[in-house]
């Protein structure tokens, strides 16, 4: 028995912990390592449903005139372009002078499962556009769009077009376009593929579902990624960088169903928008009728946006002003990697800022 | 001399290192393998049995769970509902608020804090190329 003065046993010990412990790492809280994420400051300044509008909170007193409004993928939370203050792309652009705002589609709900890519492309992104504009008191703004988004960004652009349309810059990030080029989920998701039986039974895509879906397109990458960690678990910032993606990587969120019945159907399968025959709300997408300043970013070796996928909508565009820039670097590096800190972000801000006054 | 790297030398940590420096090459081809309409056809079919097996192991939890006292997936899933909407009109009161402060500033009842809009792009040398 024990000395009576000892303090009961509230918890048994974490063994891995203790193994961290022996490691000389500082924590006690594995979890905790990772610090909290997207904490640039903000303010919510719109909510419809599950979605916010944020502002980022600017860091200097003069600002760039045009203000820019990210748009984020639907099936992975936003917090990637804003993982930590030395890790922040969001960080990044107020810090060079830019006044940022950025959409977070929120995780949706079965009473969300129905929503289509009308009610994202001709509703909830007018309806944020607006209010940065009143909130700005801009007349345009510049839109960047990463992964998804960008595609709904190419979308909304696409069918707004023309001289009313307040976009003054497209900025595009990794953004699949031609279905032909997505080889393996083309093929996953092809005629044999049940989609309605799949949104019979849980109306979104659940979240891990959409998680597995991207694994498999690199069978051996979450492997090799466990083995290079463990080759540098001596090494704190990279134990603390590699956990922090990891919990991006498995935060993913439901595929809202009606949007996913159309992305099977008219994209993937029908690869309509590179054909030039998808209607979205009666009205046929043209990318040709973009004709802003367009900046395309690729990684190159973007398993999950292939360059194949993702290279022809600079051909699409009718932009004159365009330009291709390939950054070294995965689907996630090229946002949040050290290559972007080195090479995108500096690219992206060197195109921007003198489109932006 | 210099300090040899015993980390290095570790046969556990060089194997790890092929393995890491070959996983791209395997993916590249398991992935080739795997995107043909063959392997779609097997994937639909075994979504299709997966999804079953699914609801009848939901099924048989669900009255277990229920049995024991305890919540069931269906019972954590209406939870998330009702806290989700909670989260919404959380949202809805910030916004509100934000809408509300810009009132005020129209109204000069508050000092606005907006920054100046003037920032001029630094002055940089013509790029050259496409490629980053």
């Amino acid at each position: 028995m024990g000395d009576r003065n000892e303090a009961p046993v509230t918890a048994m010990p974490n063994p891995l912990q203790l193994a961290l412990a022996r490691m000389g790492l500082p924590t006690a809280d594995f979890a905790g390592m990772t610090g909290a994420l997207g904490v640039t400051p903000k303010e919510t300044i719109h909510a419809q449903g599950t979605l916010k509008l944020h502002h980022f909170t600017p860091v200097v007193d003069d600002v760039y005139r045009v203000p820019v409004l990210i748009v984020t993928s639907l099936v992975n939370q936003p917090y990637i372009l804003d993982l930590v203050p030395q890790q922040s792309m969001v960080g990044h652009l107020l810090a060079q002078g830019f006044d940022v705002y950025m959409i977070e589609w929120g995780r949706p709900r079965q009473a969300h499962k129905d929503l289509t890519l009308e009610d994202h492309v001709l509703d909830r992104l007018p309806a944020c556009v607006a209010r940065v504009l009143e909130h700005s008191g801009q007349k345009e703004l510049s839109i960047i769009g990463y992964c998804v988004g960008g595609l709904l960004a190419v979308l909304w652009a696409a069918l707004h077009a023309g001289p009313r349309c307040p976009l003054k810059n497209l900025v595009c990030m990794a953004t699949p376009v031609d279905s032909d080029g997505l080889e393996s989920l083309k093929a996953w998701m092809g005629p044999d593929f049940d989609e309605e039986a799949l949104l019979a039974r849980h109306g979104n895509v659940p979240g891990d579902w959409v998680q597995n879906a991207l694994r498999a397109l690199r069978p051996f990458g979450k492997a090799a990624g466990a083995m290079n960690l463990l080759n540098q678990m001596d090494k704190d910032e990279v134990v603390t960088s590699n956990l922090r993606m990891g919990k991006w990587e498995t935060d993913n969120l439901p595929f809202p169903g009606g949007v996913f019945r159309q992305m099977v159907r008219d994209f993937l399968r029908g690869n309509r928008l590179v054909k030039g025959d998808w209607v979205v709300g009666g009205r046929r997408v043209d990318l040709g009728a973009i004709d802003v300043p367009f900046l395309h970013l690729l990684a190159q070796d973007d398993h999950i946006t292939p360059y194949a996928s993702s290279h022809p909508l600079l051909g699409l565009v009718g932009s004159r002003d365009k330009h291709e820039l390939i950054i070294r670097g995965g689907h996630v590096g090229l946002v949040a990697g050290r290559g972007a800190q080195t090479r995108m972000w500096p690219a992206l801000e060197a195109w921007l800022a003198p489109r932006s006054v | 001399m210099s300090e040899i790297d015993w980390n290095r030398m570790n046969p556990v940590a060089m194997w790890r290192d092929w393995f890491v420096k070959s996983e791209a090459q395997w993916s590249e081809y398991v992935s080739s393998l795997l995107k043909n309409d063959q392997t779609g056809g097997a994937f639909g079919r075994q979504l299709g049995e997966l999804q079953m097996m699914h609801r009848q192991f939901g099924e048989m939890a669900q009255a277990a769970l229920a049995a024991a006292n305890l919540p069931s997936r269906s019972d954590l899933e209406a939870l998330d509902e009702r806290l989700g909407r909670v989260e919404d009109g959380l949202a809805q009161v910030a916004a509100g608020l934000s809408r509300l402060r810009e009132s005020l500033v129209a109204l000069e009842a508050v000092k606005p804090t907006a920054p100046t809009r003037r920032r001029r792009a630094p002055a940089r040398p013509a790029a050259s190329g496409s490629k980053g």
